[in-house]
């Protein structure tokens, strides 16, 4: 999709007090997300703060209070996304528009759920191309939430970059832990780190850094730990057949399967393949970077079932009538 | 689904991205269609694909047919016809029945 004109989504989660709206504020004073953004932030409180620190957007700013968007205020939220691509539909693609909306989630809201909303509805789904996920992560409190709130580890399971704040305030040793701890739950998410949203460099997370031990919670002890499977697709991958299983994996073990993603070299180019529970994001066409590590590696985050039957099923769908 | 020219009203599902061209696009789904009745014949379920109108056909042996659009229908459809999800990692089906 070279010519693809859709409107650019960036989702901002982050669990309470982890300093998404400290971040933003920052990142819209230096511009990273472009001149042209419009900011959305939600509140699950009916008294707004954040609103009146994130002026700083040049499109504008919508503020939806009193209703977590990922539940209780979901329909508020593709009420507003469906007036921003109205309104951006009704102008000529000729004159400079809106190019991306960043979603500043309520520290309730699953990211996943709210990309369901966007992906399940008819009009936002042609509008506009959910690009990324930033979860902000609390480095004086994550490990605390993460032992206790089965959310937060949600959270951090739909990130596709986490950014460690308050990372100035936080003993190195624990800092090792929590980044340790957080690529236990998520490999695949890049991680940086900011003081008040500047971002500051990390240094290499030293080799002996040990994982905290995550209690199971009541929520998920059923079905055992969250844990990563990285599965080594066949480079002369059969694309239809790939599709046919993981669509099949994806609709019987869907609510197990927290993300999936990958980088897969079929005939088209490199494809970007990213899923959040039952949602699979449209595939990406990626430029080609040369033989890249990561092509035809695919990670699954889930659980409940054995890591080494993954790559089994894939084989058994790839060679249907082959013996095994 | 538009009514005049079978186009799909939204973006093509996400198993359909990898083929560029009409005729790879065809190709992929008789292909596609062939491997998929491969793997439902355990089940006691059919699938095929005619190219010509836009849809997968599943079917069964009691002759119960339909027409999906897509991947995510058609495993929606396979769970009614055969009474519950067919599961990849399902042990019977990784030991090959």
């Amino acid at each position: 999709m070279a010519s693809d004109a859709r409107l650019r989504l960036t989702l901002l989660g982050g669990y309470l007090g982890s300093g998404k709206t400290t971040w933003l504020r920052h990142q819209l004073h230096a511009e990273s997300f472009g001149p042209r953004v419009h900011v959305i932030v939600n509140e699950a409180a009916e008294t707004p703060v954040d609103d009146a620190l994130l002026s700083g957007a040049q499109e504008g700013m919508t503020l939806l209070a009193g209703g977590c968007c990922c539940c209780a205020g979901r329909g508020d939220l593709v009420a507003a996304l469906r007036q921003l691509c109205d309104a951006r539909s009704r102008q000529s693609s000729q004159v400079a528009r809106l190019d991306r909306i960043v979603l500043e989630t309520s520290g309730l809201a699953d990211p996943a759920a709210i990309v369901n909303a966007i992906q399940t509805d008819p009009v936002l789904v042609n509008h506009i191309v959910i690009e990324e996920t930033i979860v902000a992560v609390d480095a004086l409190h994550a490990l605390s939430q993460l032992a206790t709130e089965p959310l937060g580890r949600r959270q951090i399971g739909a990130a596709d970059r986490m950014v460690l704040t308050k990372v100035d305030a936080c003993d190195p040793a624990a800092l090792d832990r929590l980044r340790a701890t957080l690529a236990r739950l998520n490999a695949h998410a890049t991680v940086s780190a900011a003081v008040l949203g500047d971002s500051v460099a990390l240094p290499p997370l030293s080799p002996g850094a040990e994982v905290a031990d995550l209690p199971a919670l009541t929520e998920e002890d059923a079905r055992g730990p969250i844990t990563p499977t990285h599965l080594a697709v066949p480079p002369d991958l059969d694309w239809s057949a790939f599709t046919l299983w993981l669509s099949a994996l994806l609709h019987a073990r869907g609510d197990d399967l927290v993300r999936v993603k990958g980088v897969l070299r079929t005939p088209a180019g490199r494809l970007l393949l990213q899923t959040v529970r039952k949602v699979v994001q449209s595939p990406e066409i990626l430029p080609d970077q040369g033989a890249s590590r990561s092509d035809n590696s695919i990670v699954f985050i889930g659980r409940g079932y054995r890591p080494e039957d993954l790559g089994r099923s894939m084989r058994r769908f790839l060679s249907p009538t082959r013996p095994f | 689904m538009c009514n005049a020219c079978g186009n799909p009203a939204a973006p093509g599902h996400w198993t359909e991205a990898g083929a560029a061209t009409p005729g790879d696009r065809l190709r992929a789904r008789f292909h596609r269609a062939r491997v998929l009745d491969e793997i439902l014949r355990p089940y006691g379920l059919m699938a095929h694909d005619g190219g010509v109108v836009p849809g997968i056909q599943l079917g069964n042996r009691a002759g119960a047919s339909m027409i999906v659009e897509n991947l995510t229908e058609l495993w929606a459809e396979a769970e009614r016809l055969n009474g519950a999800p067919i599961d990849p990692l399902d042990a019977r089906y990784l030991d090959g029945f």
